[in-house]
């Protein structure tokens, strides 16, 4: 019928974004997803109400995390006690950890500063104060 | 029909009534009831947030912690279903001219269980956020609190899967039989679908309560790693639950824009037969999507790609929806009536909801706005933008039918560009905030993020218009309920006679038909 | 569709039963409200079982308090923060009143007067972990990490050490005592009995002996053995073994009258013990006069050697005569 055809067209355009961001957010995730194999290993550990680090080469760090512009860094997150997330909101590193499960997120930093650390899974009544400080220093290659 | 059924009945009557329109009437009033209470601990949320490092209002974490839950908790199972369920119980029955609901006992049962739900949960006043996810709840959150509103989520959950039993026998099974299916009014429609996503989707989220608290107790470990389990699991049954859920939220209000939007545009509506496949596809499809809530809980790439695809799936559904009514108004005589504001506004803010969910579902921009203010601000968005305007819509509707009164268009109104103003004003500066990174359920921010005290107080500002015009809605309800201009019982808005309103009948026995 | 007849007026409400019907709910919600605020601290007081399980999976050996026999120990505590929040401490975020370190012996009534000077929510525990946030010790606690002292709260807590050793007083709240709200106590062992009993023992034939000199500072207002408060060497800690025979040379370098003595607690029980006297207050040493005793060290303890001239313990003469089995 006449007036049915203008819903197939809506219909059709519907699918048709919805198919492009379908198809661009696998794409960008599977590059995303991609850990380069030279990235150092950070160890996150995230437990009530504050962020600890080991760094590869064993130091440790709490709250402050200090890393160097241009190494891509891997991290290996880890949680003691409840669920949290480890997030960097600039880098846009963001990944749950959970009790019993090591998660996975990567990044490069490309820019030198402090960036804010937090953590975006409520967590108990430092859920707010979870917070950390990710200094990016230039590299020394 | 009218409130008041014979000679002035006794209130008592009414509230230990079967029959489905003293149900429904109960189910609506307590829902506003708990809507407001809700509401006022939203607006002491937003007030707190107002200004970082005050302790406005609310005076430690812990408190503040307490209301978002219970918040979140009373507008979803106290407020939301409840007053579908209401409107569902009170048009149901006549949309397939029977007399009353299938089983009306079991009716008023379901009904009270909502106020014994809602006494738990409200007197425990726990901690764990509407989620409650393990381990927290389990290791963590304190007791009774916690066990209070785990019984009370029981017992709202077995009144929801009742009363959805109720509908589902009633529509299926005691309607007309000259009257076919695909002919029954589109809300019974969303009732149906809604019924039947509720009976496959409530047992997982029971089963998973009982697991919560036989945890807690210490007696078993399906989500506690020390004695062996696995928090994600919870997380799994949790949203396989409630990602149907929110389409059961959303549903009913899709459906009253169905009875509002063809009568008041005065047309016929563009097509029923869509309006029922859409009902239908994201009844199934909403089944298909409950991972996008745990892309970053370090699920593999494969996995999160079929969730991606499953809730992308599901969009096209809601767009038919809005091109039925944006098709049905299309060359029709709008009458701008208060009903018909709401109705339209909300399709408005429908659609911005969803484009906003499409970015959501896209894997890399989730984690980016996962488990910030930009999922506050989407969720309200339908919760508030669609359900709430559709459920207001309705409501003004109704009131001349059940009250023989008529409300008064000009506070209506005032109250519709309030709140369009203030769901606008705050739902949509907090998907900025959430851009900007600040994470949900945090008591407090750091004053030295600029962008984000100048959002928060933006969105304050529209809360209290919100909330101011929620009050301005009570007001005009409770005062014309009483005191109003008698209404014109034949054609309360003044359609004119050709556009017939079908529970025109004065007592419970004598139904029009449709 | 639509009958248009009406066969009757339609009863509609007015707003004496409209009254009714608001009069129910809202008495609803009063009466709620009021059984909900009533019992205020009922409905979030306990923790699940799970998390007692979980904690316990470590180890898990509570200490209990024990018996108050010494002196009583004052010491009042602030929660204090950085402007940053990225440090925080008890008193003083730095400098010399940062984590006051506590000295006790074992039997001493440590009380502490707690309050949070913070703007942050804290909670104060004792406990002898070396890390975390505890598990406290019982009776020590004034608020929990759950249920916390809000800003401006106050609160007391005793700890009567049982055993000697290195003992925490931490802000129990996860993550602030790694961030610096911990500091020491120090609990001198006292060999098993709360307060030394002072009984006299066969002498074992081990023989040891100390020199002690009485100094002043020339103010007249520092007072101690040996050198001046502050100096090295100020009040020396004696260690002797049950039932040695201890000869005590002393001097009185000073310009005012002293006398010698050993006791339990100069502020409770001054009797001199097992005949360690030189002197007394009523016959003192005159300046640079000399003196000895020998006697035997009696039952374990931690006793003071001290000036037994009224006052003058209290104004520094007094150190640690340390008896071990």
């Amino acid at each position: 019928m006449g007036h049915d055809t203008a819903e197939w067209v809506f219909v059709a355009i519907v699918i048709a974004i919805l198919f492009y961001v379908g198809v661009d957010s696998w794409i960008v995730q599977k590059e995303v997803e991609e850990i380069p194999a030279d990235a150092e290993v950070i160890k996150v550990t995230g437990q009530q109400w504050f962020w600890s680090f080991e760094h590869a080469d064993g130091t440790k760090e709490k709250i402050t995390l200090h890393l160097q512009k241009g190494h891509a860094y891997n991290f290996e997150i880890y949680a003691k006690d409840v669920m949290h997330s480890f997030n960097i909101p600039d880098y846009v590193v963001f990944e749950d950890a959970v009790p019993g499960h090591v998660n996975h997120a990567w990044f490069s930093p490309d820019q030198v500063g402090e960036f804010p650390i937090q953590c975006r899974e409520y967590c108990g009544i430092g859920h707010y104060q979870m917070r950390g400080s990710l200094v990016v220093e230039e590299g020394k290659s | 029909m009218v409130l008041e059924l014979r000679k002035p009945r006794p209130v008592w009557q009414i509230m230990f009534s079967t029959h489905h329109t003293d149900v429904a009437l109960l189910y609506t009033i307590t829902g506003m009831a708990f809507l407001f209470m809700a509401g006022v601990l939203a607006l002491m949320i937003r007030t707190h947030l107002f200004f970082p490092g005050q302790a406005i209002l609310i005076s430690d974490p812990a408190t503040f912690n307490r209301i978002f839950t219970v918040h979140g908790l009373t507008m979803l199972f106290l407020f939301a279903l409840p007053f579908a369920a209401g409107i569902g119980n009170y048009l149901v029955p006549i949309m397939v001219r029977y007399k009353d609901m299938a089983y009306p006992k079991l009716n008023a049962v379901a009904f009270w269980m909502n106020p014994i739900g809602g006494a738990l949960l409200w007197l425990g006043f726990s901690d764990t956020s509407w989620v409650s996810y393990a381990p927290y709840s389990v290791i963590r959150a304190p007791g009774p609190a916690a066990d209070m509103m785990i019984f009370g989520l029981k017992i709202l959950g077995i009144s929801s899967i009742l009363s959805s039993i109720n509908f589902i026998v009633t529509i299926l099974k005691c309607k007309h039989p000259d009257l076919p299916l695909r002919q029954v009014p589109l809300f019974a429609w969303s009732i149906l679908t809604v019924s039947l996503m509720t009976v496959v989707a409530m047992p997982t989220y029971a089963a998973s309560l009982i697991m919560l608290l036989t945890d807690r107790l210490g007696v078993s470990g399906f989500f506690n790693p020390s004695l062996g389990g696995d928090p994600i699991a919870y997380l799994h049954l949790f949203w396989f639950t409630f990602h149907p859920e929110v389409y059961i939220f959303l549903l009913p209000a899709i459906g009253m824009m169905y009875e509002l939007i063809p009568r008041f545009s005065r047309k016929p509506l563009f097509s029923q037969g869509s309006g029922v496949f859409a009902f239908v596809m994201l009844g199934l499809i909403g089944f298909a999507s409950w991972g996008h809530h745990m892309y970053s809980t370090g699920m593999d790439f494969t996995t999160k790609v079929v969730f991606m695809i499953g809730t992308l799936a599901a969009v096209p559904a809601s767009g038919m929806h809005v091109f039925n009514f944006l098709a049905t108004m299309w060359g029709g005589r709008i009458r701008f009536a208060a009903p018909m504001k709401f109705a339209v506004g909300g399709i408005a803010l429908f659609f911005s909801a969803g484009a906003g969910g499409v970015l959501n579902s896209a894997m890399p921009l989730d984690f980016i706005t996962h488990g910030t203010y930009w999922v506050v601000g989407h969720m309200h968005l339908f919760l508030t933008g669609t359900i709430a305007f559709g459920f207001v819509a309705m409501m003004y509707y109704m009131f001349p039918f059940i009250t023989g009164r008529m409300y008064s268009e000009k506070l209506a109104n005032i109250h519709f560009i309030m709140m369009m103003w203030g769901t606008v004003q705050v739902f949509f500066t907090q998907h900025l905030l959430g851009l900007e990174g600040m994470a949900r359920r945090i008591y407090d921010y750091p004053p030295e993020f600029t962008s984000w005290v100048q959002l928060n107080q933006i969105a304050t500002v529209g809360a209290w218009i919100l909330g101011g015009s929620f009050v301005i809605f009570l007001a005009n309800l409770i005062y014309h309920s009483a005191k109003g201009k008698e209404a014109n019982m034949d054609d309360p808005f003044g359609l004119g006679g050709k556009y017939y309103y079908p529970y025109q009948a004065k007592n419970p026995t004598h139904h029009t038909g449709y | 569709m639509s009958h248009t007849e009406q066969e009757e007026p339609i009863p509609r409400t007015s707003p004496r039963r409209l009254g009714k019907m608001l009069a129910i709910i809202i008495g609803i919600q009063v009466v709620g409200a009021a059984i909900f605020f009533t019992h205020y601290d009922y409905w979030n007081s306990y923790q699940p079982n799970a998390e007692k399980i979980q904690l316990g999976l470590g180890t898990n050996t509570q200490q209990k308090q024990g018996q108050a026999t010494g002196k009583t120990i004052n010491v009042s505590l602030k929660f204090v923060e950085s402007s940053d929040f990225k440090t925080l401490a008890f008193n003083a975020v730095s400098g010399s009143d940062h984590n006051p370190e506590i000295h006790a012996n074992v039997g001493d009534k440590i009380v502490f007067d707690v309050t949070n000077a913070g703007k942050s929510y804290h909670a104060f525990a004792v406990t002898d972990s070396k890390e975390g946030p505890g598990p406290a010790i019982e009776g020590t606690t004034v608020g929990t990490a759950d249920s916390p002292m809000k800003p401006k709260e106050s609160g007391q807590a005793t700890f009567v050490p049982s055993k000697p050793g290195e003992y925490y007083y931490i802000c129990a709240v996860p993550g602030h005592r790694e961030l610096g709200m911990e500091g020491k106590i120090e609990v001198a062992p006292s060999g098993g009995a709360a307060q030394p009993s002072g009984t006299e023992v066969k002498p074992t034939g081990n023989k040891v002996e100390f020199t002690l000199g009485f100094v002043m500072s020339s103010d007249s207002k520092q007072y101690a053995f040996n050198a001046l408060p502050g100096q090295t060497g100020s009040n020396p800690d004696i260690k002797v073994k049950s039932g040695d025979t201890v000869t005590i040379h002393v001097k009185n370098n000073s310009k005012s009258y002293h006398a010698f003595g050993i006791v339990v607690d100069p502020d409770s029980q001054p009797a001199v013990l097992w005949n360690s006297a030189v002197k007394s207050a009523d016959s003192p040493m005159k300046p640079n006069e000399s003196g000895d005793v020998t006697f035997v060290a009696g039952a374990p303890g931690t006793y003071h050697y001290i000036c037994t001239v009224p006052g003058h313990a209290a104004l520094g003469m007094d150190g640690k005569f340390i008896v071990e089995p």
